[in-house]
């Protein structure tokens, strides 16, 4: 799976946050979001922690470091 | 990794997404292709107020439904208290009715009682009246034979000294007519 950011990403980022916030399940909005976006097919979507695990080290991410963006985000944004 | 703010595994669905779709340099961009910039401030900041948007529309709803709730139950309170007076009047009016309606059954009572007393007065009355007429006729009928009595007695009386004179006669001619005036 290729790396590949494009303009729909930061958008689907605050939309995740925003069916957070309304208490939605993690699972069932990427559920959602996959039908509209394949590159989310095949994921295992029951083992959350898994799937991020094994997508970061696949694209050699840090997944701390990564982590730790998307609280400063959601932080920087009082939305958690 | 875990964090309260991100209960339910929201923060691996974060991860994923960032990961597959990348998630913007204006979120203080990134030293790998995940990071590479996709959305800018203005875009997080247009979300974040729609996002804000949708929980303002909620809370609107949720405010216009405890309106419309307090409104329905204002309603139903008035619409009680309408039913509640509607009843008192109604109990007022019958207990109106029923007192008049008592009022005149004890007037037809006394009536009847008047009636009755009058009844019995009258009766009485015609008892004293027949008495009377019988009491009265009684004394005619007393006097007539105390006069018959004094008849009888004067004619025996009469027939004795006649006899005893010796002048009876037992067919003595009628007495002489009375004297009348000539014209």
């Amino acid at each position: 799976m290729m790396l590949t950011g494009n303009s729909n990403g930061g958008n689907l980022m605050l939309q995740a946050l925003g069916s957070m916030m309304r208490g939605e399940s993690p699972k069932d909005f990427l559920k959602s979001l996959a039908n509209t976006n394949p590159q989310l097919k095949g994921l295992n979507l029951d083992d959350l922690e898994g799937t991020a695990k094994t997508l970061c080290e696949k694209n050699n991410v840090n997944m701390d470091e990564l982590a730790d963006k998307i609280k400063d985000f959601a932080k920087s944004n009082r939305q958690i | 990794m875990g964090d309260s703010s991100f209960n339910g595994g929201w923060i691996f669905a974060f991860l994923i997404i960032a990961v597959i779709f990348g998630w913007g340099g204006g979120l203080g961009g990134g030293n790998n292709a995940a990071m590479a910039g996709l959305a800018t401030t203005a875009e997080v900041q247009n979300s974040i107020n729609a996002a804000f948007a949708s929980q303002n529309a909620q809370n609107i709803l949720l405010s216009s439904a405890n309106n419309n709730y307090e409104t329905a139950r204002l309603i139903d309170n008035q619409s009680m208290l309408m039913t509640n007076q509607n009843n008192t009047n109604l109990l007022t009016a019958i207990n109106g009715y029923n007192s008049v309606a008592q009022s005149l059954a004890s007037g037809f009572n006394s009536v009847n009682q008047n009636i009755a007393d009058l009844g019995y007065k009258m009766e009485n009355c015609c008892c004293s009246i027949k008495t009377m007429l019988l009491e009265n006729r009684l004394q005619d009928t007393q006097q007539a034979l105390a006069d018959a009595r004094n008849i009888a007695v004067n004619q025996s009386q009469s027939e004795f000294l006649l006899n005893t004179m010796g002048k009876w006669v037992a067919n003595a001619p009628a007495a002489a007519a009375a004297y009348t005036a000539s014209k």
